[in-house]
């Protein structure tokens, strides 16, 4: 928000929720390292870190949402204002989202370990999506500090190669538990992992469009990749 | 979350086209166009002096009591020309009513303030005219609190009550338009809610057009938003549209409160 208000203190307001999203955001892809570290690496003690940051995104969440209703109740913010309170609440949601993704692969890696039966299957295209999936985020987050619709429009292209990663995981997956049916559970908590990977790309895309969102008014999501490139014309 | 919302479904009752205003030599409206959309409220909205009120005047004419300010364009009611018509100025009035920014009650009893309108233009029975006032009181929302006095002097009202009885004294004479300037500047929110609700069934019958400071009010109670700025008229479309994804950059700042 460059231009400023006649009240600053409404400046203030939107700038103060604005650099929360932010400190949420960077709480979150902290999270999301941790979980993949422990992932590639069999390190409980990363799982539990993952696990142990949980409650401190929840609370921010909280807190983000409860600024915002201040903010509503008393200022009644109208056009790109509005906008950007809405999509602040709703970034603040998916990231929460994000965090609990992270939580759910530090779970399943422990009980991996804890099994012991994870260091023959293969975890490559694991990390290709993780990083793809990390770095989204943090393009997205980039993105909406800047309120930048070019980045948002990559982003949303970029998440089909998540997709794609993914796809091409549950295959190689099936061949292992063809082979050795020993296999099959292990592959199955390989496969939630990859979901919550899968699903913390679709978080970022759904931060992509509310960038356009704020920008343009136009709700994007939903429409495909013709309507959005005409919404950002 | 709307992207678009359809622009002008109804007919319009009003429609403005070049019009330029001036007081003496200072050029107040520039070259407005701009359709009224009948049976709909629309709000003009904008910093002071930016020329709404002087608009909401040229509608009926009320300009013509000063001998310096004139109007050049043409302002068609239901298609004629309001600017050049032959039509007494009284019977435009009647037509199309205005109620002040403060309220102005006649200094005689609530009952003659409205039946004294009522009497220039139709010859009412008594029971008729009782009738009449009744009406006019109940759409006004004001019936209730003065059907005990309606022989005091509606003076002795308070300011809501007074500006619902200029409201009452509007409608009486059966308007198709009704000119809002400022109605609630000087009443408490209480007040201010009941005549934002009367404004919402007012529309049913009648085309409303609303002046207000108050950015709020236009956005909660008008259908249609326009922003004027130093005469000009910025940007008229839909309220909701307006308030989520103007079109113009200056509506946007002036609505957000960037406006220095």
């Amino acid at each position: 928000m460059t231009e400023k208000h006649l009240s600053s203190q409404f400046d203030s307001e939107l700038n103060g929720v604005s650099s929360r999203v932010m400190e949420l955001g960077g709480m979150v892809e902290s999270q999301i390292h941790q979980a993949v570290y422990a992932l590639l690496q069999f390190d409980t003690e990363a799982a539990d870190r993952v696990m142990e940051t949980e409650h401190r995104v929840n609370a921010m969440e909280i807190d983000i949402d409860r600024e915002l209703s201040s903010i509503i109740a008393r200022r009644q913010p109208t056009a790109r204002d509005l906008r950007l309170l809405i999509a602040i609440s709703k970034t603040t949601a998916n990231l929460e989202r994000v965090g609990d993704e992270a939580n759910k692969i530090a779970r399943m890696v422990k009980s991996i370990i804890e099994s012991g039966a994870a260091r023959q299957l293969p975890t490559t295209e694991l990390r290709i999506a993780a990083d793809l999936a990390s770095g989204l985020l943090r393009t997205a987050l980039d993105a909406f500090a800047r309120l930048d619709t070019a980045a948002a429009l990559s982003i949303l292209k970029d998440d089909d190669l998540i997709d794609k990663e993914f796809d091409g995981f549950v295959r190689k997956l099936v061949t292992y538990m063809m082979e050795d049916p020993r296999t099959i559970s292990a592959s199955l908590d390989l496969l939630f992992l990859a979901k919550a990977i899968e699903r913390i790309g679709d978080h970022a895309k759904n931060i992509a469009e509310f960038i356009i969102y704020i920008v343009k008014g136009a709700d994007v999501r939903h429409t495909s990749m013709q309507e959005i490139e005409s919404a950002l014309q | 979350m709307p992207n678009t919302v359809a622009q002008q479904p109804s007919r319009s009752k009003i429609s403005v086209k070049d019009l330029n205003f001036y007081y003496g030599k200072f050029h107040a409206l520039k070259g407005i166009n701009l359709e009224i959309p009948e049976n709909k409220v629309t709000a003009f909205i904008g910093p002071s002096g930016c020329g709404k009120s002087t608009l909401l005047r040229t509608f009926n004419r009320m300009f013509e009591l000063y001998p310096e300010q004139r109007a050049e364009g043409t302002i068609a009611l239901d298609g004629e020309n309001l600017l050049t018509s032959k039509q007494d100025v009284a019977l435009i009035r009647a037509k199309v009513g205005m109620v002040f920014q403060k309220p102005t009650p006649f200094p005689m009893s609530i009952y003659d303030n409205i039946a004294f309108g009522v009497k220039l233009f139709e010859n009412l029975s008594a029971s008729e005219m009782d009738d009449r006032v009744e009406w006019a009181l109940k759409k006004a929302a004001l019936w209730t609190e003065v059907r005990d006095k309606l022989q005091q002097s509606g003076s002795g009202l308070s300011g809501g009550q007074q500006q619902r009885l200029c409201i009452a004294r509007g409608i009486a004479i059966k308007p198709e338009v009704l000119l809002l300037d400022e109605p609630c500047s000087a009443l408490d929110p209480i007040s201010t809610a009941k005549i934002e609700e009367l404004i919402a069934e007012l529309k049913n019958e009648y085309t409303v057009v609303i002046v207000t400071h108050n950015m709020q009010q236009a956005a909660r109670c008008s259908d249609y938003t326009a922003y004027m700025y130093l005469g000009d008229l910025i940007e008229f479309g839909a309220t909701e549209q307006m308030f989520f994804k103007p079109q113009r950059k200056e509506t946007e700042d002036y609505i957000t409160g960037r406006f220095g």
